[in-house]
């Protein structure tokens, strides 16, 4: 068990940089989500923890010790590949003990810790069998077992769920999780997920084009998304973004204009709004009118969404309401939920 | 064209080609069982009226056994070397990026065009200028300019297709580079290991220009170049050749039917990667 520092690490490749001077305080035992799209370098930060890249510069500190000069093996760290990674050659009690009998382990202790990591991931009949006889699911916890079979003092998963059929995600990620909690080891879980990341992480840093953007608790980045693209991309349906103008305490639009009297800023601005924080009125009872885009059930609660300007917008209403496609009615913001990020940097602004 | 034209005439095509391929061969097995008196008779027969094991028996003389002794320890010596060898070149060639890369690849291919005649005096002079003709190192290092650059060029093909994450997963799992090559990458080219040496093999053990250019006494002689003997001056003791031509291929083919699965399967994933 160990915290894990990343102090400002650049990767680049020619002139491309893939990760941008990033910096991370990751305490002992805690689960930390890398969270961004595909291409954003959160495999590329998580192979410069590992040793499996070399930083352009910036230093890798596991249990406050430097580690850019140890070789992956010398980092006491397991990996668990988004492709598994799993030796097609040997049975999984080889593949599981492989670390082992690198450690050169003697053989009876061998057999002993593999048969209790199987055990842990459910896997113990499975043991003589080869990887290619299992199921992706059950691959993923061969994988699994030999990241926790050597106790290590950091896990690094690279969006481990992400070959898994949606179903079998659910039920990994919630054993995951309990797995993580139990034996206390520090985690850093990449994902391009966002339920992933909301749901098993202790703290959420998200990146994008390889710079880091906001890092916090799940809840705290859902309510106070740093800037626009962390609101956008946190939340499905993702927040709704409207370019407004500012003054004298009003938000003006030319299809409304709400008062928001706590808000000390002015000018241009992009108002950011939870779909489950507006809601759905008669027409002319709201902040806008509006025909029915499209109305859809989503089975707890009916997405709703309206065109404004160029934009869709998706409004979260209760299921017991009944609108229909081409309806005009009324479309009313949350007061005490508003977002406000500046239209040139994305940044969040006010309050 | 339909399904019920088409299957007899592949058919026939097939037999077509089958025959024109095995019938020398053929022709090589009904000799070797045909008494002295009648090879040449006229007609010619397909089958001998009285085969016999004669050839044979005088075939394995003991001239005949050192021959197959120097062939196996030559071409032994040659896969041995060529296949660590030319692996460990390949394992750098498929994992390093280099800027004369695809500048070697070429010249790998293209020394394939030239005829070994062509090469044969400036490796004679070579060999003889490090004092290494009529030994069998001279030709043991004579073949492997041969099969080194080929093996090298095959084995590549199988190593690209070894992924590299598994070498990643066997590093985070504690594994020295070496000890991720000899665990991880050398097992799963396994089949393109095999098949390379089944290559080497065959090139070698049938090679005749090298082996009678680089060896001079009878001692030294290799089983294609020992053939020789068997065309004399005065004639061609046909039977005895033939005798000895099949105890020459049965090795080789022995081999290919064990391994013709893993060889076929090598040579084609071969083929697409290299
Ligand atoms: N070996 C490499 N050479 C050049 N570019 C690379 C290499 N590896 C990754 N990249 C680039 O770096 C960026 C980040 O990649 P990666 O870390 O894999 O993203 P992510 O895991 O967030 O999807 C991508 O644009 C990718 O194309
Ligand atoms: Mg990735």
């Amino acid at each position: 068990m160990a915290p894990v520092t990343l102090n400002s690490i650049t990767k680049r490749w020619g002139t491309f940089v893939a990760v941008d001077s990033i910096s991370l305080d990751i305490a002992d035992g805690e689960f930390l989500v890398l969270l961004g799209p595909s291409g954003c370098g959160k495999s590329t930060t998580m192979r410069m923890v590992a040793g499996l890249d070399e930083p352009t510069s910036g230093e890798v500190l596991i249990g406050g010790k430097v580690v850019n000069d140890l070789p992956p093996g010398a980092r006491d760290l397991a990996m668990v590949f988004q492709n598994y990674g799993l030796y097609p050659h040997m049975t999984i009690a080889q593949n599981i003990g492989y670390p082992l009998k690198v450690a050169r382990v003697p053989k009876a202790e061998r057999e002993r810790r593999v048969r209790e990591a199987a055990e842990r991931v459910e896997l113990a009949g499975l043991l003589d069998r080869k990887p290619s006889a299992l199921s992706g699911g059950q691959r993923q916890r061969v994988a699994l077992a030999r990241a926790i079979v050597r106790t290590p003092q950091l896990f690094l998963m690279d969006e481990p769920l992400s070959n898994l059929d949606a179903k079998l995600r659910v039920s990994m990620r919630a054993q995951l999780k309990h797995l993580q909690r139990e034996l206390g080891t520090t985690t850093i879980y990449v994902t391009h997920d966002q339920v992933e990341a909301m749901t098993m992480a202790d703290r959420v840093a998200v990146m994008r084009d390889g710079r880091l953007q906001q890092v916090g608790a799940p809840l705290e980045i859902y309510n106070r998304p740093a800037n626009a693209f962390v609101a956008g991309f946190l939340g499905n349906p993702s927040m709704n973004l409207i370019e407004v103008d500012v003054s004298d305490g009003r938000v003006r639009h030319p299809r409304f204009s709400i008062e928001a009297r706590d808000v000390r800023l002015s000018g241009p601005a992009i108002l950011g709004q939870r779909p489950e924080d507006m809601s759905v009125v008669n027409s002319g009872e709201g902040d806008f009118d509006g025909e029915v885009y499209t109305a859809e059930l989503l089975g707890d609660s009916v997405l709703v969404t309206t065109r404004l300007g160029d934009e869709l917008i998706a409004v979260k209403a209760d299921k017991s309401i009944s609108v229909s496609m081409g309806e005009k009615v009324g479309f009313r913001f949350g007061r005490s939920a508003l977002h406000f990020f500046s239209r040139e940097t994305g940044e969040r602004i006010g309050e | 064209m339909t399904k019920r034209i088409r299957y007899p005439l592949l058919l026939c095509l097939q037999l077509v080609t089958a025959t024109l391929v095995l019938l020398p061969f053929f022709w090589m097995f009904s000799v070797s069982l045909k008494p002295a008196t009648e090879p040449f008779a006229i007609p010619a027969q397909l089958w001998p009226d009285n085969p016999t094991l004669e050839n044979y028996i005088l075939a394995l003389r003991p001239e005949f056994q050192r021959y197959f002794l120097n062939s196996v320890i030559v071409c032994g010596a040659t896969l041995l070397i060529t296949i660590p060898l030319a692996l460990l070149a390949a394992y750098s060639l498929s994992r390093f990026q280099f800027r004369l890369l695809s500048v070697f690849l070429g010249a790998v291919v293209l020394a394939q065009f030239f005829p070994a005649g062509a090469m044969i005096i400036p490796l004679y002079k070579i060999v003889r200028s490090a004092n290494l003709l009529n030994t069998y190192l001279g030709l043991i290092i004579a073949y492997i300019t041969v099969t080194l650059p080929v093996a090298i060029w095959m084995l590549r093909g199988f190593l690209l297709k070894v992924p590299k994450t598994l070498e990643e997963a066997a590093a985070v799992d504690g594994a020295s580079p070496l000890r991720a090559f000899f665990d991880i990458v050398v097992p799963l080219a396994r089949p393109g290991i095999i098949a390379t040496s089944v290559f080497v093999l065959i090139v070698t053990w049938q090679e005749f220009l090298f082996a009678l250019s680089f060896t001079s006494s009878k001692e030294m002689r290799t089983l294609p170049v020992g053939m020789n003997d068997y065309i004399g001056q005065y004639g061609i003791r046909y039977g005895e050749l033939m005798a000895s031509s099949v105890m020459i291929s049965l090795p080789v083919i022995a081999i290919f039917f064990f391994l013709q699965r893993q060889f076929v399967a090598g040579l084609t994933a071969g083929a697409v990667k290299g």
